[in-house]
């Protein structure tokens, strides 16, 4: 047991390192840097830039700065934002807060819809599997940015008293951040529960012709309990599988519900650090948005064995 | 119904089975009497339409499948084919139970052993609470399956074949039933298994007065185990009678290719 903790510990440092080292690299090799970026339009002298540059150690080689940000990393130091000077860990934290609020909420709404439509789907067949699947095809079909705009434009134009711009922090009315976080969870729930819900009912399709189903028809149990306990007890496993794998493109759709509904969390952060070039903010935010998606991994492997007895460790 | 000692009387029973492509006949009118107590065999190749007639008499058709049911399935007087499903429900596992054939695959995964009993003892007894897991761990030893209170907590995956048909015969003797279907209940089990699974199931037979509908393909499961034998080919019984009757002197000649086909218990183990 230690040594499987052990082994999977060493593998996420593995993978973290990789994932930061490629986000470097990559950083580095869009057109522009920080200092083009925080001229703008102006026209700045090339002196002016390499000052700038040799100010923030951008001039050095490319590996001696990873290594250099390795380095304060590994001390728990990420650096300042070259935007605002301030150190990258006074202001992530509440951002991560605001995303972390976003992605639950939207995981529970995407949860809650993907299961319960791919169960109709599956148990009441005829018009409702139509019917369902039709509305996962449309949904899949249409990117999320898409649905993200339309449901700010409806929002806007037919329930103007929805202040959906209007971000309230947890801390100063929990009820009016539940309320701001509400449209923009759900667009970025769509497409994932359109995910959850195939994937449900490809599983209690797959299920419901197995033979200990028919045992437990032939017990005379009633339809509920045959549902609860042989289908979808069985159908967890891999809907477990999915909403963990979804997670990763949760944290993705929220850099782009969060720009869309102007909610400062950590996915607008990073679209503001991409935009001037604000690499230490960057770094920081790929690594930790990495972390949680190893994390939740680890969650849904122990979550497997608690559904299911034949997965051990 | 006339004959009182009679506990299923099938009259001009068939069953169509409507695929998306066709609609298969895979009973044509068969008539049987099983009589309280009595065990009877149902012998015939694969494909004959065993199996469709036992789930015929439980009303169960295969998931996605719709089967449309004619004639009539008399059990103790109630045509089984005119109940409703709510009905049907509080008669499956508890007036007539089942027996599947493939053991690997007939218990739930994810569930215990143990609660897969207790389900069907909370469904359709008085018992609640401890008394549940109490009556699981009688059937479990009842079955033969040893340390029965610390087994009940395992998982399938953790149990042999042999022990899991015996876990699912628990199942279904759990509630005393009139009438036990076993759906060729050892064609997935070794030889040796195979031997301990029928004495069991004969033995709970006459322990508790049972009738017995036993469904093989193969007239050596039959011989010891049954009065009379119904021959079914194409979804038609072409032959019945009692076993030394139709062993003796089989009259249809589908008979005699399956006696041929089929190597005699006595025999076998001579050629092993
Ligand atoms: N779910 C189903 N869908 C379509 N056809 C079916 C289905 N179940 C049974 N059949 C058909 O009905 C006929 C009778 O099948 P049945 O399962 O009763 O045979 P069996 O006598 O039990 O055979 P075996 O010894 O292989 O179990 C066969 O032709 C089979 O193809
Ligand atoms: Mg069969």
């Amino acid at each position: 047991m230690i040594r499987v903790v052990l082994t999977r510990f060493a593998w996420t440092l593995v993978i973290l390192l990789g994932v930061s080292f490629v986000a470097f690299m990559l950083m580095r090799a869009l057109p522009g840097d920080f200092a083009i970026a925080a001229a703008g339009s102006q026209s700045v002298s090339p002196e002016v830039l390499d000052a700038i540059r040799r100010d923030l150690g951008l001039d050095r080689p490319l590996l001696e700065q990873y290594f250099l940000w390795l380095g304060h990393a590994l001390t728990g130091d990420l650096g300042r934002s070259f935007v605002t000077k301030q150190p990258v860990l006074s202001e992530l934290p509440a951002r991560f807060v605001v995303t972390f609020q976003l992605t639950l909420i939207a995981a529970i709404i995407a949860m809650t819809m993907g299961i319960a439509t791919g169960l109709a789907s599956a148990r009441m067949r005829g018009r409702t599997d139509w019917f369902v699947r039709i509305y996962n095809g449309l949904i899949l079909a249409v990117p999320n940015f898409v649905v993200a705009t339309l449901i700010v434009l409806l929002a806007g134009l037919y329930f103007p008293q929805l202040s959906i711009f209007n971000y309230t922090p947890f801390l100063s009315d929990p009820i009016a951040n539940l309320g701001s976080l509400l449209l923009p969870a759900f667009s970025l729930a769509l497409a994932v529960s359109v995910t959850i819900s195939e994937n449900t009912r490809a599983a209690v399709l797959e299920i419901s012709s197995q033979d200990f189903v028919m045992v437990a028809r032939a017990k005379g149990l009633l339809p509920r309990t045959v549902l609860r306990n042989y289908l979808v007890r069985n159908a967890l496993t891999p809907i477990i599988t999915v909403t963990g794998l979804q997670v990763a493109s949760l944290l993705g759709g929220s850099i782009l519900v969060e720009t869309i509904f102007a909610i400062p969390g950590m996915g607008q952060y990073l679209f503001d650090s991409i935009n001037s070039r604000d690499y230490p903010v960057i770094q920081a935010i790929v690594v930790l948005a990495a972390s949680v998606v190893i994390l939740v991994n680890m969650l849904v492997d122990i979550a497997y064995a608690r559904v299911d007895a034949r997965v051990k460790a | 119904m006339s004959d009182p000692t009679l506990i299923l009387r099938v009259r001009n029973l068939t069953a169509r089975i409507a695929t998306r492509k066709e609609e298969i006949h895979a009973v044509r009118g068969i008539s049987f009497d099983i009589a309280a107590g009595e065990a009877v065999g149902f012998v015939g190749e694969s494909g004959c339409g065993k199996s469709v007639t036992a789930r015929a008499i439980m009303r169960l058709a295969p998931e996605g499948t719709s089967i449309a049911l004619g004639g009539s399935v008399d059990f103790m007087g109630q045509d089984l084919l005119q109940l409703d499903e709510k009905a049907m429900r509080d008669l499956r596992g508890r007036r007539i139970a089942m027996v599947f054939q493939d053991p690997m695959t007939s218990l739930n995964p994810v569930m215990t052993i143990g609660s897969q009993i207790d389900d069907i003892v909370r469904r359709h007894t008085e018992l609640r609470g401890r008394a549940i897991r109490q009556r699981t761990v009688e059937l479990l030893n009842l079955v033969g399956i040893p340390n029965p209170e610390r087994r009940a907590d395992n998982h399938p995956h953790q149990f042999s074949g042999g022990m899991r048909q015996r876990v699912l015969i628990a199942i279904a003797i759990s509630c005393d039933p009139d009438l036990l279907i076993a759906d060729e209940p050892t064609t997935a089990l070794d030889v040796t298994v195979q031997a301990q699974i029928l004495r069991l199931l004969m033995r709970l037979r006459e322990e508790r007065g049972m009738s017995l509908m036993l469904i093989t393909h193969d007239f050596g499961v039959v011989a010891g185990m049954v009065e009379r034998v119904n021959v079914m080919y194409r979804g038609e019984i072409v032959e019945s009678g009692s076993v030394e009757r139709v062993f003796a002197e089989p009259a249809h000649e589908y008979t005699r290719a399956l006696l041929h086909a089929v190597p005699r218990l006595d025999t076998a183990g001579r050629v092993l």
